[in-house]
């Protein structure tokens, strides 16, 4: 009896370890794919029979990448937009987080329902009234205007993620706050936001990483190389008769640098902010 | 002079009323103690005196100064919370400081006056910690700390008691009273908890609906409660309730109880008001400890149904009638469930309810 279901175990074990790792190998492999042809010269790229492991190594495809082309202008385009639309959420998604979170009044719900509508609309619908709509204030091709664009489907979000971690900070809190001295807006700097700190990084984070991403509105909403973010100009770089494959490796592995350097830093965080109040801690 | 006056003070949610016209004056120094059961709005009550919540109607006075319109921080109260509400960022030190902190107070004066509140409260070797790093008690200690560094004119307390086990809340309780013998100030205390309310206030107000059902000193409360649902609410166990009809044979009061296997019981206060009652259907309130045992000349017999030593003291249950009273007799008592049991009542400790309205008659 103990003998065979140790010998389940041991088949469930397996089983388990088998699924894992080809989920890995399935999620690695195309990264670990363009980092081995961001290496390679062009003469072994395409070549009659696959070459897995590159033969010789180059680092031409990031020199010629970095200095040949405008990627370093489109990194930091993006770098700018990234980061304006997580400040626009932070100053205009906190306020509102904190509204729904603790105050009562009429149109509130209808509000937070409309927050959750927006993000339920296909991209493709929102796009051209956006377009019609940059172009009518006149900031159609600006990385602020962009960063605008972002922060309209990206603040619901935000702010239903960060409601939740303000929900979780005790209202006792700020009423201790208050009775302190402190406003109610000095409360929530004071008070709360220290509490939520996990939330608004692991909020902060997932806003950031996909302005960082996003191409349909980049490409919709730029046009020229002045504002152009780095998804946009590298698809630009497929020319209808070459191929620039290892240049084009280069650029994606150097492009997903920074999201890896933002997650290593506040992976901790993160992870701690999405499960705060998951259990009693 | 009074240092917190409530007028008329009302609050509704929408169609539901919290409070009902509540009124209230409370003197210099005095420990009020809101006591009533979950949802009778004596939270609210003390929200509003905090200012955390606005009045549908009626004035608040913190001194002579109305405060309906005054921010929480220019009440010069201090509040401790049930949960403590500590600010979990901060250290111990800056917790108790943060009051002060925020009026502006220069570090150094700050400083000397959180050693000093902590020292009264001996929490100053636990200064650099976290409130996460503390125990129950220690909490507790450090949000009263953050109440009396700021010696507000009006301190308010929130069930603080609630979240600690049974021993620990005995010693704190007594370290309250300890603290408001020594600074004098001027309370408002929130609890649910009648031994707590018995104990540590001058003035008990007992809350029913949003409605203040007694306001008096806690052996008034005690000893004549204003209706039934203050008898039954204070003490423990509670007041007995027997349901009858009053008649005089002679020169005593007779209650003849309720119910087919109806039974008489002797009352053995003379009361001037109570021959007019004669005849009438009353609800007759006696407290358990109010009993006696006596075989030669009992007031009333009934046959005991359960019998609970607790230690100092053992309580019976006496079937009497088709209803049931428990009494609170000498420890080592010889008695078996079935016999036969005589008790006598103390004088002067009967009250009598009006069945109807619940309200003291006599």
């Amino acid at each position: 009896m103990i003998t065979t279901s140790r010998r389940a175990r041991l088949g469930w074990n397996i089983a388990t370890y088998a699924v894992l790792i080809t989920l890995t190998i399935f999620c690695i492999f195309p990264l670990l794919w363009t980092f081995l042809t961001s290496l390679k010269y062009e003469a072994d790229i395409v070549t009659q029979t696959i070459q897995y492991i590159p033969k010789r190594i180059t680092f031409d495809n990031y020199v010629a990448i970095w200095t040949q082309s405008g990627f370093p202008t489109l990194v930091f385009n993006s770098f700018v937009v990234t980061a304006t639309t997580v400040v626009l959420c932070l100053i205009t998604g906190t306020l509102a987080a904190y509204s729904f979170s603790r105050f009562h009044y009429r149109g509130r719900g209808a509000l937070m329902l409309g927050y959750l509508v927006i993000r339920m609309f296909p991209a493709v619908l929102m796009i051209i009234p956006l377009f019609i709509l940059m172009r009518g204030v006149g900031l159609l091709d600006s990385r602020f205007g962009l960063a605008l664009a972002y922060t309209s489907f990206l603040l619901p979000l935000f702010v239903w993620m960060l409601k939740g971690f303000f929900d979780a900070a005790p209202k006792e809190l700020e009423s201790a706050a208050r009775i302190d001295g402190c406003t109610r807006l000095g409360a929530m700097i004071r008070i709360v936001l220290p509490l939520a700190r996990n939330g608004l990084v692991a909020t902060s984070v997932f806003v950031a990483i996909a302005a960082w991403n996003e191409f349909l509105f980049a490409l919709m909403l730029t046009t020229s190389q002045g504002s152009r973010t780095w998804p946009v100009g590298l698809q630009l770089m497929v020319g209808e008769f070459q191929l620039p494959w290892g240049v084009l490796a280069a650029g994606g592995i150097i492009s997903i640098i920074p999201v890896m350097i933002l997650f290593a830093i506040v992976q901790r965080t993160m992870v701690h902010g999405i499960t705060a109040g998951a259990v009693k801690g | 002079m009074s240092t917190l006056t409530l007028n008329g003070v009302r609050k509704s949610f929408g169609a539901l009323d919290v409070l009902q016209s509540i009124d209230l004056e409370l003197e210099d120094g005095e420990f009020l103690v809101l006591l009533g059961p979950s949802g009778c709005g004596k939270s609210t009550l003390l929200n509003i005196i905090a200012g955390l919540e606005t009045p549908t109607s009626g004035d608040i006075f913190i001194g002579d100064k109305r405060v309906n319109d005054v921010h929480p921080k220019n009440r010069n109260i201090a509040m401790v919370f049930q949960s403590y509400a500590l600010y979990p960022t901060m250290p111990v030190e800056r917790n108790i400081g943060f009051g002060l902190e925020m009026r502006g107070v220069e570090p150094d004066t700050r400083k000397r006056a959180v050693d000093g509140a902590a020292r009264m409260l001996q929490v100053d070797h636990l200064l650099d910690r976290k409130p996460g790093q503390l125990s129950g008690g220690q909490r507790q200690r450090v949000a009263m700390g953050r109440a009396i560094v700021r010696e507000p004119e009006l301190f308010l307390f929130d069930e603080p008691l609630s979240n600690l086990d049974a021993k620990l809340r005995a010693e704190m309780r007594t370290e309250i009273k300890r603290l408001h013998n020594r600074l004098g100030t001027t309370v408002v205390y929130v609890t649910h908890d009648q031994i707590e309310a018995m104990t540590l206030g001058t003035r008990i107000a007992v809350m029913k609906g949003g409605v203040i059902q007694q306001l008096a000193d806690p052996m008034t409360t005690y000893e004549k409660p204003a209706n039934m649902f203050v008898a039954g609410f204070i003490g423990s166990p509670s007041m007995n309730f027997v349901h009858g009809t009053l008649a005089r044979e002679g020169d005593t009061t007779t209650l003849k109880t309720d119910g087919k296997d109806s039974t008489t019981i002797r009352l053995p206060r003379v009361a001037a008001n109570l021959e007019n009652l004669a005849g009438r259907k009353v609800v007759l309130g006696v407290r358990p400890e109010s009993f006696a045992a006596n075989a030669s000349e009992p007031d009333l017999t009934g046959t005991i149904d359960v019998v609970e030593p607790t230690g100092p003291d053992t309580l019976v249950v006496l079937a009497l009638g088709g209803q049931t009273i428990t009494a609170r007799l000498g420890p080592k008592l010889t008695v078996a469930t079935g016999e036969t049991l005589g008790l006598s009542i103390h004088p002067d400790s009967i009250s009598l309810f009006d069945p109807d309205s619940g309200n003291r008659i006599g």
